[in-house]
């Protein structure tokens, strides 16, 4: 299997042909210093790789700590939470609104529908009189079952304010682990990192810290 | 009959309320506790019939509350209905596991809620019969 085909890290076309060669020849001593300088090579490029990858992320998360150290995360979660405080409490009141309506009501209807049930036991000759309660009967239990459902759909304030109530935990979380990852970078700038994280505030500063690496 | 609801939203604490009323029970004998918690030192504090409880709560959760029902001496034949959002298939069976009496599904209407409680009565009377 040729490795340098598959493997992007491996790209030396010289190295192969030069080791199929030193494989066939009866120097030892040579073929081991040809394979180090090959595994030497393969080395550097996979450094390459992951100091281009580190530069890459820290120049990342430090634009995303100085947007968010601009800004203030905390503030800015802070309101998105408030908010969705706001919406929880005024979709509540608007649900005990509806409620308090229906409470009002029920009774209401339940006596227009005794007495208009009453009122027909005394119709008898009395077609008018007895159609007009008939009328009010049937009206006024339409409405104590409308009244019914219309405060049953009142769950719909649970149901969106249990959704509501898992967003702002989720924020929560999402803040937290973005204040973590500024943290651990070094990259919010201001801020107070324990002493037990090396502080990396600048591109100079990484450029150093990478370049002990030899990037 | 003293009913317990346990439901951190007020607004759905007073639906079932009304809805429990509309079933003929007692508006007076029905409390009402927004967590597990505070709902547990209510039935230890006095006694009661019936817990109606919402799953997800703070500080307690329903299944946790139904769990320490059932493990405590002077509570464990305490019916248990539960008048949940969360109708996937493990939580449900968790909950019969922990050996809840009913499950109602929200959004749900008076006639779910009655059904439920009709069954979980007639088993305690059957129960109660055979003993």
């Amino acid at each position: 299997m040729n490795m340098s085909v598959s493997n992007p890290l491996a790209g030396d076309d010289v190295l192969p042909a030069e080791l199929r060669e030193l494989l066939n020849s009866p120097d030892g001593a040579a073929f081991e210093q040809a394979l180090d300088v090959m595994v030497r090579q393969r080395e550097q490029r996979l450094f390459r790789a992951l100091g281009q990858l580190a530069r890459d992320l820290h120049n990342a998360v430090r634009r995303l700590g100085g947007e968010l150290s601009q800004d203030g995360l905390p503030d800015m979660v802070a309101d998105a939470r408030q908010h969705l405080q706001e919406a929880l409490e005024m979709s509540g009141n608007a649900a005990h609104r509806s409620i308090d309506f229906a409470e009002r009501m029920l009774p209401q209807a339940d006596e227009l529908a005794n007495n208009a049930g009453e009122v027909l036991k005394w119709t008898e000759g009395n077609e008018a009189a007895a159609i007009l309660a008939r009328h009010a009967l049937e009206f006024a239990t339409d409405c104590r079952d409308g009244l019914s459902d219309l405060m049953l759909a009142q769950s719909w304030q649970d149901l969106t304010g249990q959704r509501i109530k898992k967003v702002s935990s989720f924020i929560g979380t999402v803040e937290s682990s973005m204040l973590e990852l500024v943290r651990l970078t070094g990259a919010l700038a201001g801020s107070e990192v324990p002493v037990s994280v090396e502080r990396v505030t600048s591109q100079e500063d990484a450029d150093r810290l990478l370049s002990e690496f030899g990037f | 009959m003293k009913i317990l609801v346990v439901d951190d939203f007020s607004t759905m604490r007073r639906i079932v309320r009304n809805l429990l009323v509309e079933l003929g029970f007692s508006s007076a004998l029905i409390q009402e506790a927004d967590d597990g918690e505070s709902a547990l030192t209510m039935l230890r504090a006095q006694s009661f019939d019936l817990v109606v409880t919402d799953w997800n709560m703070p500080n307690m959760t329903g299944i946790d509350l139904l769990r320490a029902i059932r493990a405590e001496g002077a509570l464990k034949a305490l019916p248990v209905l539960m008048v949940t959002a969360e109708n996937n298939r493990d939580q449900i069976i968790a909950a019969a596991q922990a050996g809840v009496n009913g499950y109602v599904v929200k959004p749900f209407t008076a006639v779910t809620l009655k059904e439920k409680l009709t069954k979980i009565f007639e088993r305690i009377a059957a129960s109660g019969a055979s003993a």
